[in-house]
């Protein structure tokens, strides 16, 4: 594994003692086992992290509970104890909303800001998922109580919103436009994390669920015209929809979609050009990431750059395009991911700066393979990736050194 | 699982690729034929690579193949997946007319842009036949389609396994026939074929966008 590759210049943004979480390199008591023998020697450590870890949870809960009921929320302590990877579920809907700048630092604004926001979303829903009959039915109302006795003059007669005009402008095209992009949202929810209850339809809740997160999905669509529904937003909102919906607090699980749907605007602000295919070849589209990734991947471990890109040809695109795009919501199962976007969300340059972080620890960390694999094993092994212990995986992703602008450019 | 990672001995290696619209069951049809499974799969995004080592004419083939998202969005990202792939197939989902129609107003015309192997065979695959009280698209509409475009044509369920196997044989069958394409694929030339340099293509089809 990448032992001994990366330097330990850069200092965990979380402040985090990096020693707790010591799986790689030397360490005492090691040095009789047998070096091929890598994979004991991490679960040895890693049983030993765990037993550590068991004391220093119940503390970190407690410090968290402390946080959480200040006044004014420290959103730096709560950065660090979140990525260091001591969130208790319990509190994690809160923290994630908190995180992501949907609840202000500041509780008592909580309340208000909260009924705003879902008023807000009453609204914009009522506004957008209009039924074209009902309109029509308004438009027709206010029409003829201006209308005068006589007959229309040639200005008064609309083109006509019925059902079978194709014009742009019509309400009904873009009422079947809309039925098309639903249908899409559909199709693909039906295929979201089909092997957990909470997102299948064969329950009451996971009918709701998949309601609501249609629901959140069109509107955002439609309030991105640009973007529109792309495949794989289904699988960002997942994560999100998941944690909001099982907040222990009945008021905010009864309001997930509004609440939800606000973070997850917030979520994709960060990555929303990644699935827009104007951006795709401007250095703020997915290719300009893609290039970042391999120059990060480049500035960390040249040799296995080297190998990757130019010996086997395998190009970030083929495997990264989906990690980077879905926040590795398709790599690893849905516990890890939850893990994973617990450093996400709480590191302060960003989700991206984090993402990428991981994406290239994901590469360092099986090495090893890549070097003695060709083209072929290689890209099997980027697109199926090992369900690798998510503390190792951001243990190393917190000492990869960044890059800087000149770097990328060249 | 099988491992392609040590030098394997085989006579061919041929690039395929899978194309046609979201959740025509591209990604299925290759489960089926790769693992003889059948699941619940996430939608592809970008694209996914799978190797299957077969016996096909008496040959030892490794078949890449290269199973592309369907989205439009995804669209610009998979063009470039077109070069040099000996064999391309084209899935459409029987119950479910648009995937059809799109076949000749989108599909054929990725293929004329994109693809840099003129004797590239071409494949059209109708899938889920096995909801036939839903079916839309005729067979003879397929069969039209296929005549008309120059492609082999079959229909067959990822889900019941019908006719997968088949597909992918008639296919590679196909492509043993087809000289140019052999050499391409030889394992002389194996090393290169990820590199691929297209043959000294004319204009029209070198230029993307």
């Amino acid at each position: 594994m990448g032992k001994g590759k990366l330097k330990h210049s850069v200092p965990d943004p979380t402040g985090e003692e990096l020693e707790t979480f010591q799986t790689f390199g030397v360490r005492p008591g090691s040095s009789h086992m047998e070096t091929d023998d890598e994979h004991e020697k991490e679960s040895i450590v890693l049983i030993h992290h765990k037993i550590g870890n068991v004391v220093l949870q119940e503390e970190m809960k407690m410090e968290l509970e402390c946080e959480l009921s200040e006044r004014v929320v420290n959103l730096e302590a709560l950065r660090r104890i979140t990525g260091s990877g001591h969130l208790d579920g319990v509190f994690r809907p809160q923290v994630w909303k908190l995180l992501l700048g949907y609840l202000p630092a500041e509780r008592d604004a909580w309340e208000g800001e909260l009924a705003a926001n879902r008023s807000r979303y009453a609204e914009l829903k009522k506004e957008l998922l209009v039924n074209p009959s009902e309109s029509c039915w308004k438009e027709d109302d206010i029409s003829s109580s201006e209308q005068q006795v006589g007959l229309l003059c040639r200005h008064e007669i609309s083109n006509g919103d019925h059902p079978l005009n194709n014009g742009k402008a019509s309400i009904w095209c873009r009422y079947f436009e809309d039925a098309e992009i639903v249908k899409q949202i559909d199709r693909d929810l039906q295929r979201t994390h089909p092997d957990i209850k909470f997102f299948t339809r064969d329950s009451a809740l996971g009918k709701s669920n998949q309601e609501a997160m249609k629901d959140i999905l069109f509107l955002f669509a439609k309030l991105n015209p640009a973007i529109g529904y792309v495949q794989g937003m289904n699988e960002v909102l997942a994560p999100l929809y998941f944690v909001c919906r099982t907040d222990l607090n009945v008021q905010n699980a009864s309001n997930v979609e509004a609440d939800c749907f606000a973070c997850f605007v917030r979520l994709m602000c960060d990555s929303v050009n990644h699935f827009c295919e104007q951006l795709d070849n401007s250095a703020m589209g997915i290719h300009g990431t893609l290039h970042h990734l391999s120059e990060l991947l480049r500035a960390n471990d040249q040799e296995l750059w080297q190998h990757l890109m130019i010996l086997c040809k395998v190009n970030p695109q083929f495997y990264a395009f989906r990690w980077i795009t879905l926040l590795l919501t398709q790599e690893f199962n849905f516990h890890s991911v939850i893990r994973l976007w617990d450093s996400l969300l709480s590191n302060p340059l960003g989700v991206q700066e984090m993402l990428l972080r991981v994406c290239c620890a994901m590469l360092v960390l099986v090495r090893d393979e890549l070097l003695a694999g060709d083209f072929t094993s290689n890209l099997k092994l980027l697109q199926h990736y090992p369900q690798v212990d998510p503390e190792c995986l951001l243990n190393l992703a917190h000492r990869i050194t960044p890059i800087t602008a000149s770097q990328l450019k060249n | 699982m099988d491992s392609a990672s040590s030098q394997p001995d085989f006579d061919y290696l041929f690039k395929l690729l899978l194309i046609g619209d979201s959740g025509v069951g591209k990604s299925s049809l290759l489960l089926r034929f790769t693992s003889d499974s059948f699941d619940d799969l996430s939608p592809t995004i970008g694209v996914d690579f799978k190797v299957k080592m077969v016996t096909i004419g008496g040959k030892k083939l490794k078949l890449a193949i290269w199973d592309t998202a369907g989205q439009e969005r995804f669209r610009t990202l998979t063009s470039s997946y077109y070069r040099g792939a000996q064999g391309i197939i084209m899935v459409y989902d029987v119950t479910r007319r648009d995937t059809f129609t799109n076949l000749s107003d989108v599909w054929a015309k990725e293929i004329d842009l994109y693809s840099t192997n003129q004797d590239c065979i071409k494949m059209l695959v109708g899938n889920k036949v096995d909801k036939e009280s839903e079916r839309v698209v005729t067979k003879k509409e397929g069969i039209d389609f296929a005549r008309q475009y120059g492609c082999l044509f079959l229909e067959c369920s990822a889900k019941t396994r019908v006719n997968v196997e088949q597909c992918f044989e008639e296919l590679v069958l196909k492509i043993l026939d087809t000289p140019s394409l052999l050499a391409e694929g030889s394992a002389g030339v194996k090393k290169n074929i990820f590199k691929q340099k297209p043959p000294a293509p004319d204009a029209s089809t070198s230029s993307c966008c």
